[in-house]
């Protein structure tokens, strides 16, 4: 049975993953987390957005027949992966980024520049691996990421350990975390 | 790990507000929906009309000779290989809503598989397929006069020669790059699924 549609409907409900039902309203709860994720990924705000744009095209084009045989989070997640793992031209322009030797100075540094030194150790992780992470970071079940990925839960858990351990050194060694 | 919720906050950090609002991502899908698709579809929709414009002609005119008939239906069915090929192709891609990464990487190492054997078989039987269905079918036409006949198929030899010997080895090294590129970048990305 297909549960959503994508003609402007009005809103009479509160939004919650649960009772959405228009194309606005699941692109206004989902298009921040999914920016994110894509921001993980290709550590260039331009890209990320074009990612965005591209993932909520193929949403709005297959909203229609969306079954609700995964939860809608979980499908919009997987269509937003797949195009970042799709995206040959984005890996060729992507900015790999070697963090600097010293860093100790920064502890006292605003949010927004641990924001962009966490991008780029991200950045400095393969690419299921920078998936995975984003994913986790914004919250998402590892039940869940198993299902985005194609993993087994088991095989994400310990995954998630070694790369949260990987960023917890490279924040440690410079001093970014307490 | 205690770090985990520092880290937490500072990804929500990130600013979203440069975001398109809804009505803007409305009207930019309805932009851009179809244009990935754009070009498998245009080649559906002109080799199947070209493909119904030669079996009208065929039917309406009354050729004199079997080989007008014969190339014609050889164009018809090369058109139709061609279409068929895209269709196939396109089936795929709607099919491609719901998978995980690891099914994903799959299709994507499915369809470079696909796209080598096109260029490899395919591609080669529609050419030979329809050269031969053009020179059959101009022979009635021409062969009244000897000179309308060797320049109509100089013509030809020309064209089918410069895109045999010229364009397709220089496509065919452009796309075999992006291929050899896409593979090693699959055999990355899997290994790291394993």
């Amino acid at each position: 049975m297909c549960i959503v549609s994508n003609a402007a409907q009005t809103k009479t409900t509160s939004i919650s993953p649960r009772n959405m039902t228009t194309f606005e309203e699941i692109y206004n709860f989902y298009a921040p987390q999914i920016f994110r994720v894509c921001l993980g990924y290709t550590n260039d705000s331009n890209q990320a957005k074009d990612l965005v744009q591209e993932t909520f095209i193929s949403v709005w084009k297959n909203l229609p027949s969306f079954r609700n045989q995964s939860h809608i989070g979980t499908w919009i997640f997987r269509i937003a992966t797949n195009h970042c793992l799709r995206a040959i031209e984005v890996a060729k322009r992507m900015p790999f980024a070697e963090l600097p030797f010293n860093l100790a100075d920064t502890f006292e540094e605003p949010l927004e520049d641990k924001l962009n030194f966490l991008y780029k150790c991200i950045a400095e992780l393969d690419e299921t691996d920078r998936i995975i992470i984003s994913l986790e970071l914004e919250g998402l079940p590892q039940a869940e990421i198993a299902l985005v990925v194609g993993l087994n839960s088991g095989n994400i858990r310990v995954k998630v350990h070694r790369i949260k351990e990987k960023l917890a050194k490279k924040f440690k060694v410079y001093g970014q975390l307490r | 790990m205690d770090n985990l919720d520092d880290l937490k906050v500072i990804w929500h950090t990130a600013k979203t507000d440069s975001l398109p609002s809804s009505n803007e991502m409305l009207r930019l899908i309805r932009k851009f929906r179809n244009q990935k698709l754009r070009s498998k579809w245009l080649s559906i929709i002109t080799s199947l009309m070209i493909s119904m414009l030669i079996t009208t002609v065929l039917f309406i005119i009354h050729f004199k000779f079997v080989s007008t008939y014969i190339g014609g239906i050889l164009m018809v069915v090369s058109g139709l290989l061609l279409a068929a090929t895209n269709i196939r192709s396109l089936k795929r891609f709607y099919k491609l809503e719901d998978c995980s990464n690891l099914e994903f990487m799959a299709f994507i190492e499915q369809t470079r598989k696909n796209q080598i054997l096109y260029y490899n078989k395919t591609m080669i039987w529609i050419v030979i397929i329809c050269s031969i269905g053009w020179v059959l079918y101009l022979y009635e036409i021409t062969y009244q006069n000897p000179m309308e006949c060797f320049a109509v198929y100089s013509v030809i030899f020309i064209y089918l020669a410069v895109m045999w010997f010229i364009v397709r080895p220089r496509s065919f090294k452009r796309d075999a790059e992006k291929l050899n590129s896409m593979q090693q970048r699959l055999e990355k990305i899997l290994r790291q699924l394993k």
